[in-house]
């Protein structure tokens, strides 16, 4: 790990152009914080969608940097692919393709069949380890737990090899606690947003959350400490605005614009937005066995996602469930093009919200659309039939 | 019991015979649990499972190729139009939509009526599987099994038994299978009998035996079935009746018509003038047609990817140790399935085996919208074939099911050129000629 | 002397071309198709002997190509345009390795052998995003003739992002940028960069080898060629004929047939 940070510029700064530069740093098509990483002699571990157990990478002082597609075109990356296919899994390889970002490893998940494909193609393509942890998705097997430790344990292998040295327990464990101290505070601005969303804007909560996906998280750390309590003593008009839940952000991204877009009219109060940087929802135990914490977590403590299948986690009661909790009056079902796994939630979602008299709304996204004016008038026909209600 | 072999009455074209007898045969019998309302099991290609299914007097039901059948009837669109009425998106797997509407018509399809699903086992080896079986679970509130079976990590790492991680994931899935057994009791009232399991595992053995021998024959010169068409039977007949003593007689006596065939020099009732690689699923909404516009020009499919991973990998041949079955179940789904779901990891290997050992000229590449799992790296992988051999190949993109995105018009002028180039690289001497550039 | 011919019956247009055994064109002429397939075949033929001062007979071997080629009834074969433009851009320029054809419906990418043998092709027949019939989308939205619109693309400096990936759409999307305030040549440039994108895009999936050749209708078009060139990264050949390469290609193959030669040779200098 280097010394000096890797995304100083907030340091010192009024919170507006904190938030400000976050957002400006989401959109640097460049990741300059993963150039500087390299350029200080560092090792970049890439990681796709959704969750991805970081600490294991963290722990051998590599820098974790989430592979989540960008709006861009995939010039090189296209002719490698077929046609019917989510733009998350070209557009991440286009990064590799075209040098915008250079990686020692990448690691991707089975979480569906392109994602598992995408594996393939870029370990084709690159040199460097490229392979698929295999997450289980058969969650309720009294073995998943050893299966999942050894399954870390290969992984540990790999990344070691990677960086060159060996990665101790104690390693591990001081990892978890930078991570768990991460997702602790990540929590902390979710329940902001639930309870005084007039103070953030969709698209400034999302960037303090996704540039955790950029920078090592120990300053990911320091800036959502930093920031929090600024927010908590922002001045901001209370708006009349419906409180709604986006879900659909699991895997390909909806551009910044159609967030800022749902914002004008709604208050997002809850979402799964990157969901896999908060797959854990309580601590991971910090002593004992560190990757059999990190497993037995994975296994019993995290959140839902379409791509996830868990027989103790239904998933459309759990959506309810995130919308009660959140207080919120409707839902945003969203679902990126071509996404097999979104779209076919979509459909019990709907029936599931229906059922449960929650109002809904269900679009379509790409991570590289740049018009939303049929969105936007749909979206507000939608929140002015809720609030003259 | 099967007559002598003898002269060619009654021995050549018997597969195909056999094949849609047994068709026909499975499909009354599920005709007949849908109206006694039996438990079935609903399970899928890659990964049925078949041997343990019959070991509990499961029907199986396959909605994989039930969904295919529609298409192959020409009734496809009805069924889709159906599933995106109720609010499928069309973008996604034809396959799935295809059920919906069966289901949502009472189990009514062109073959008969299939019975609703008492549980569902399918593997992860297509992540859809896992969606289609939590609709079943939404829509009649049914046990629906995962058996999770972990795949290749990387290219070039396969692992195999006796190596520590391949050990690691066959002890992952002996834990679920024999999680799985209890609860196939309780859904079929039968209780677990080890004996019948190696049973139906030697049936399987004898199958996986069988298969393997059968796509090795046709290296012979005239081949002695079409990959693309008469392979679709043997598919449905090895999936349809994994572990059952009626496959174990199909597929000797599919050996030995193939041999046979083989010793006589009998081949496809087509002219074979070049030996064609199938890579995909098939067209099925014009199969016919999709087959003929080869077969017109002289194209024979000697070979077919299709026939390995639709068969859940059974063209390994891998035999069964009946001594310790559930272990070595364990360790066959493992090897089997994972060599299905992997196809994306080491295509060209097998596509170069497949070409030499089958003496093929050329190779079709079918990627199809609704399949991401056999689509999504097609072109990459193609790539990487051409840059290891310079091999005449044809990419042509289509669909199993959707009708709507397959134009005729165009695919045969593809397939045509494709031909053209054929002819003309024949023309030329075929000459060795360094790989083509990338 | 001896002289073949081919006949691109195209969605649109019909091209004939012929031949005379030094591979010289003697005659040409285009007609648009209609809805009468065989006839615009046959007035296209007619028409190509005419201004050639042929008789009918002269012409030893007829090859049909494009799409309406099983329409082409008095002639003697088909070859599909595919290999017909690879034939065709060879014999223009003997170093082409990569042919890019944008035709009114399609576009395609052709990797050729230095023979003319076709190596890989991929075309976006899916829609028409990639290919001339977006520009007449976006002609008609802005209410410009087709033959303007490269001269005024020409003239954009910030071309504008067309994201649309349907031709039903551009005229919206065309028209909203005009709503924003934006120049039509900026709008315009912004077309023929989508377009073009989109065509590199499929030359990348054959593999792009220099030289690369660009063919079709849509080559006449400056703004088409310019924008193309950056797409691609490489230059282009473009010729006067590039509206007649697939029945130059097909009139290649007939010649072939009236050599007695099956192979296709080495393209020969035009005399």
């Amino acid at each position: 790990m280097t010394a000096a940070e890797l995304f100083p510029e907030w340091r010192d700064r009024p919170l507006e152009e904190v938030l400000a530069r976050c957002g400006a740093l989401l959109e640097d098509e460049s990741f300059p914080t993963v150039a500087r990483w390299r350029a200080a002699g560092g090792r970049v571990a890439g990681h796709f969608q959704v969750y991805f157990p970081e600490e294991i990478a963290h722990a051998a002082g590599l820098l974790p940097f989430k592979v989540r597609g960008a709006p861009i075109e995939p010039a090189q990356a296209d002719s490698r692919f077929g046609s019917y296919l989510c733009s998350i899994v070209k557009t991440s390889l286009e990064l590799a393709l075209s040098r915008r970002v250079e990686l020692d490893l990448f690691v991707t998940h089975p979480i569906c069949d392109a994602a598992r494909n995408l594996g393939a193609v870029w370990g084709r393509n690159f040199p460097y380890p490229c392979e698929i942890l295999y997450l289980p998705q058969n969650a309720n097997s009294a073995h998943a737990a050893t299966y999942l430790r050894g399954e870390y344990d290969r992984l540990r292998r790999t990344v070691e090899r990677v960086a060159g040295r060996a990665v101790t327990e104690d390693d591990l464990r001081r990892s978890i606690a930078v991570f768990n101290e991460n997702r602790a505070l990540i929590r902390d601005l979710y329940a902001l947003k639930r309870e005084v969303p007039h103070l953030v804007r969709a698209d400034e909560a999302y960037a303090l959350v996704a540039v955790g996906g950029l920078i090592p998280r120990e300053e990911h750390n320091a800036l959502l400490a930093s920031v929090l309590p600024r927010l908590r003593s922002r001045e901001m008009k209370k708006l009349d605005k419906v409180r709604v839940v986006f879900e659909g952000g699991f895997c390909e991204q909806p551009p910044l614009d159609l967030l800022r877009a749902v914002g004008r009219s709604c208050d997002v109060v809850d979402d799964d937005l990157l969901i896999g940087l908060r797959w854990i929802v309580a601590d991971v135990a910090p002593d004992g066995d560190p990757l059999g914490a990190l497993a037995h977590a994975y296994l019993e403590r995290s959140t839902y996602s379409p791509v996830q299948h868990d027989l103790r986690k239904p998933k459309e009661a759990m959506l309810l469930e995130r919308v009660r909790g959140a207080g919120a009056q409707a839902a945003i079902v969203a679902a990126a093009k071509m996404c097999e796994p979104g779209l076919e939630e979509q459909v019990a979602y709907a029936k599931a919200l229906e059922r449960g008299g929650v109002p809904f709304f269900v679009t379509e996204f790409e991570e590289n659309m740049s018009s939303f004016e049929q969105l936007e008038v749909q979206l507000e026909t939608f929140v002015e039939n809720l609030l003259f209600e | 019991m099967t007559p002598p072999a003898g002269p060619a009455t009654g021995i050549v074209g018997r597969g195909n015979d056999d094949g849609a007898r047994l068709f026909r045969q499975w499909f009354a019998q599920l005709g007949e649990a849908a109206d006694a309302d039996r438990p079935s099991a609903y399970v899928f290609v890659m990964g049925s499972l078949g041997e343990l299914m019959r070991t509990f007097d499961l029907p199986v039901v396959f909605p994989e190729i039930n969904s295919l059948q529609t298409a192959v009837r020409r009734v496809a669109h009805e069924y889709l139009n159906v599933a995106e009425d109720y609010g499928y998106s069309p973008d996604i797997c034809g396959y799935v939509k295809a059920d919906v509407a069966a289901q949502l018509r009472g189990g009514q399809l062109p073959m008969g009526r299939i019975p609703k699903p008492a549980i569902a086992v399918y593997t992860n080896a297509c992540n859809t599987y896992v969606k289609w079986a939590e609709i079943w679970e939404r829509m009649y509130g049914i046990p629906v099994f995962t058996l999770d079976v972990p795949g290749t990590r990387a290219d070039g790492t396969q692992t195999w038994p006796c190596d520590p991680d391949f050990e690691h994931d066959r002890r992952y899935v002996e834990a679920q299978l024999r999680e799985l057994i209890p609860l196939l009791e309780k859904v079929s009232g039968v209780r677990f009998d080890v004996d019948r399991l190696r049973e139906a595992m030697g049936h399987a053995n004898t199958m996986g035996r069988a298969w393997k021998r059968v796509l090795e024959l046709n290296a012979s010169r005239p081949a002695v079935f079409n990959a693309l068409t008469d392979g679709t039977i043997y598919l449905g007949v090895a999936n349809g009746f994994r572990g059952a003593p009626e496959g174990a007689a199909y597929f000797t006596d599919l050996v030995e018509e193939m041999a046979y065939k083989s010793a006589h020099g009998i081949g496809t009732p087509t002219d074979e003038r070049w030996r064609l690689l199938f890579v995909g699923v098939p067209c099925y909404p014009i199969f016919r047609r999709f087959s003929e516009m080869f077969t017109e020009l002289g194209g024979t499919f000697v070979g077919s990817t299709y026939l390995n991973f639709a068969s859940g990998g059974a063209n390994l041949g891998y035999e069964y140790d009946l001594a310790r079955p559930v272990e070595s179940l364990a360790e066959g789904v493992l090897i089997g399935v994972r060599d299905a779901m992997d196809n994306m990891f080491h295509q060209t290997p097998v596509l170069l085996g497949m070409l030499d050992q089958l003496g093929a000229d050329g190779i079709v590449y079918h990627p199809i919208k609704s399949c991401r799992t056999v689509s999504t790296g097609l072109a990459d992988s193609r790539r990487a074939l051409l840059a290891a051999r310079d091999v005449p190949s044809l990419f042509i993109e289509s669909d199993m099911m959707d009708r709507r995105v397959v134009s005729e018009a165009q695919l045969k002028n593809r397939i045509d050129a494709f031909f053209e180039g054929l002819v003309s690289r024949r023309a030329l001497g075929g000459a060795a000629r360094p790989p083509a550039q990338a | 002397m001896a002289y073949a011919a081919g006949v691109d019956v195209g969605s649109t247009q019909t091209k004939a071309v012929i031949v005379d055994e030094r591979r010289r064109i003697v005659a040409r002429s285009l007609t648009m198709t209609g809805a009468n397939v065989t006839r615009a075949a046959e007035e296209a033929f007619a028409e190509a002997l005419r201004s050639g001062n042929l008789e009918d007979e002269e012409v030893e071997y007829v090859v049909g190509t494009g799409y309406g080629r099983y329409k082409v009834t008095f002639g003697n074969t088909q070859v599909t345009e595919i290999s017909c433009h690879g034939r065709g851009a060879v014999q223009m320029f003997p170093r082409t390795r990569t042919v890019v054809d944008m035709g009114g419906q399609d576009t395609k990418a052709i990797r050729v052998a230095p023979t003319g043998e076709i190596q890989d092709f991929c075309m976006n027949d899916k829609c028409a995003a990639g290919t001339g019939r977006f520009l007449g989308a976006a002609a008609a939205a802005l209410d410009i003739p087709l033959d303007a619109l490269g001269a005024t693309a020409l003239r954009g400096e910030k071309a504008v992002k067309i994201s649309t990936t349907c031709t039903v759409f551009a005229e919206s999307e065309v028209l909203a940028w005009l709503g924003r305030g934006k120049k039509i040549e900026d709008i315009l440039l912004g077309v023929h960069q989508s377009i073009a994108g989109r065509s590199a895009g499929l030359a990348r999936r054959v593999g792009i080898e220099a030289e690369v050749t660009f063919t079709g209708g849509v080559a006449k078009n400056a703004a088409m060629v310019e924008t193309l060139t950056r797409a691609i990264g490489a230059p282009l050949n473009v010729s006067e004929e590039s509206h007649y390469m697939g029945a130059l290609g097909a009139a290649l193959f007939a010649l072939d047939h009236v050599l007695g030669a099956r192979e296709p040779a080495p393209a020969r200098e035009i005399a």
